[in-house]
């Protein structure tokens, strides 16, 4: 049996009174600089999908002087699949806030928000409720335990738009506009939230700074291999014995075992087709080829990304054009419509995939690769640029299999 | 205090929506009109930024707003025949209201509950693990 490594999962941490704020009284004792070299040599990687280096970020960040500062908690976690900020967020809010103190602390913000999507009202009523306590105790809106720190933190709820988990168009939706994206650059670093600098981090990602910089806690960083340290949240559904979230070691855990030991493997003795390894904005890995360790580089080597950490099992009793209708029109829908290749492309892919379905017409493999391209190249936030990784690799995988008929069925 | 800092102490747009639609179950005109008032901005800009968010209306809704799931892990559970259900069950099709003005259906992307699909919110209530018999229950009580 495949061993937990509980550090971001566990029993639920919601009473300010009995939790001790251990990781952001030992930033402040390092001091601003080592904070930001802990989080640098613990090579956390960004938790929502990027995957950009959150050391590297505070850093540059911290460096540019700046009236204003600001920190955002992405907390917009749309993409299917995934579950694990909302878990965070309603089980673990301490931690996240403790996160959002230190990402704060360390690159001298202020200021700062957490943006939660609308639809996760529990999650909302939790923090609005963590928010009040930590004022009440003097942890927020004041200098904390007689430092020289200090920080406010507004929450803003979402409205039901999945762009905005991109970090500018979610900048853009906390100024009150529509959450398009941005060109970049400027990075959000540069010029974000009111043209300040801004750190945009996923709640994930703050909720392990928090890990890090725990004294109790210190193994994290030395936690799975060069380039892919600590644990991840993985979000495991589909058609599986056991769905759920589970934490594991980077790198301790072939993505096999993931399926067939952790999630107990396919219920009603189904057969695995294939696996989403990161949520619909990844491609599918073949069920023969998941004997691979799961860490960052080990996708990056497959050409794939381990993305948000939703694990999607996927058995063959599904008809395949069926589901790329239903991640086409995902992205039809919630395309943000300012880049017209996104715009465009996905709504062309889509009317591709229901020809094939109404009248027979053959999918021409080139021209949704050509179509894929152009989306990848001009979009210019990664939810575009990854819309349709899904749907290439399934016709990538099963050209020959959806040539033959419509429907595809084991 | 310097521009910036007014900013982040003002209410954001995003909220005062949320606001005024919990008061009147939608955002009238007359709003609209206050808060480009208030907000200095156009009102198409203001019906611009209600308009790009699904969770805001410009019309009144139901009583019950009825979200179903169909995203890539619900749709794997058989969302479909959850959705199907409730869509004749009501005679509505997503994004539309009963005449008496008590269910709106909205057939929505993930919910965030993947490992317990097909997932159905009533209002704020999550409802795991559905099925058709367990929706139709739902609205059943909601009668």
């Amino acid at each position: 049996m495949i061993q937990e490594k509980l550090y971001l999962k566990g029993d639920k941490l919601l009473d300010i009174y009995g939790y001790e704020f251990k990781a952001i009284k030992n930033a402040l004792k390092l001091g601003r600089e080592n904070t930001i070299k802990k989080v640098k040599e613990s090579e956390l990687k960004g938790r929502g999908g990027a995957g950009f280096p959150t050391g590297i970020k505070w850093e540059m960040a911290a460096d540019i002087k700046a009236e204003q500062k600001f920190i955002v908690c992405n907390g917009d976690e749309g993409e299917p699949g995934t579950f694990k900020d909302r878990y965070l967020l309603e089980e673990r809010p301490l931690k996240v806030l403790e996160g959002i103190m230190i990402a704060a602390y360390a690159v001298g913000a202020d200021k700062a928000y957490i943006y939660i999507r609308g639809e996760y009202s529990k999650a909302i009523d939790v923090f609005l409720k963590t928010i009040e306590a930590a004022r009440k105790e003097k942890i927020l809106d004041d200098y904390f335990e007689g430092s020289d720190f200090k920080l406010e933190l507004k929450l803003i709820r979402g409205a039901g738009a999945y762009v905005c988990g991109d970090e500018t168009s979610l900048i853009n939706s906390i100024e009150g506009k529509r959450g398009r994206s941005r060109i970049k650059p400027p990075y959000p670093i540069e010029k974000g939230l009111y043209n300040q600098p801004t750190v945009v981090n996923n709640v994930e990602s703050l909720c392990c700074t928090a890990e890090i910089l725990n004294p109790d806690s210190e193994e994290f960083s030395q936690l799975g291999i060069k380039g892919s340290r600590g644990t991840k949240l993985l979000c495991l559904s589909g058609d599986l014995n056991k769905p759920g979230l589970y934490e594991v070691e980077f790198a301790s855990v072939t993505l096999k075992e993931i399926i067939y030991d952790l999630g107990g493997g396919l219920k009603e003795g189904e057969n695995l087709r294939f696996v989403i390894p990161g949520g619909i904005s990844t491609a599918i890995i073949k069920s023969e080829n998941l004997d691979f360790p799961y860490s960052y580089q080990d996708f990056e080597k497959r050409g794939n990304s381990l993305g948000s950490g939703a694990v999607i099992a996927v058995s063959k009793k599904h008809d395949l054009l069926d589901l790329m209708l239903n991640v086409s029109r995902f992205y039809m829908d919630e395309t943000c419509g300012t880049c017209f290749p996104c715009r465009e492309g996905n709504r062309q892919i889509n009317k591709i995939l229901k020809s094939f379905k109404n009248d027979g017409k053959k999918i021409d493999a080139e021209l949704v690769s050509d179509i894929g391209n152009t989306i990848r190249l001009a979009a210019r936030c990664g939810l575009g640029q990854s819309s349709l990784n899904f749907i290439i690799s399934v016709i990538e995988n099963y050209q020959t299999d959806l040539e033959i008929g419509g429907k595809l069925y084991a | 205090m310097n521009e910036v800092k007014s900013l982040f102490y003002r209410e954001s747009l995003l909220e005062k929506l949320h606001e005024i639609q919990n008061s009147y179950g939608y955002i009238p005109e007359i709003e609209i009109e206050n808060l480009a008032e208030k907000y200095m901005l156009p009102r198409a800009n203001v019906y611009g930024v209600i308009s790009f968010y699904s969770m805001f209306y410009t019309e009144p809704t139901g009583k019950y707003i009825i979200r179903i799931c169909d995203s890539i892990s619900c749709h794997l559970n058989q969302s479909d025949s959850v959705l199907n259900a409730v869509k004749s069950f009501l005679n509505l099709e997503s994004h539309q209201t009963t005449e008496d003005k008590k269910f709106t259906l909205e057939i929505v992307e993930c919910l965030g509950h993947c490992g317990e699909g097909p997932v159905m919110m009533v209002n704020n209530k999550i409802y795991k693990k559905v099925n058709k018999n367990t929706a139709l229950e739902i609205l059943n009580n909601c009668l």
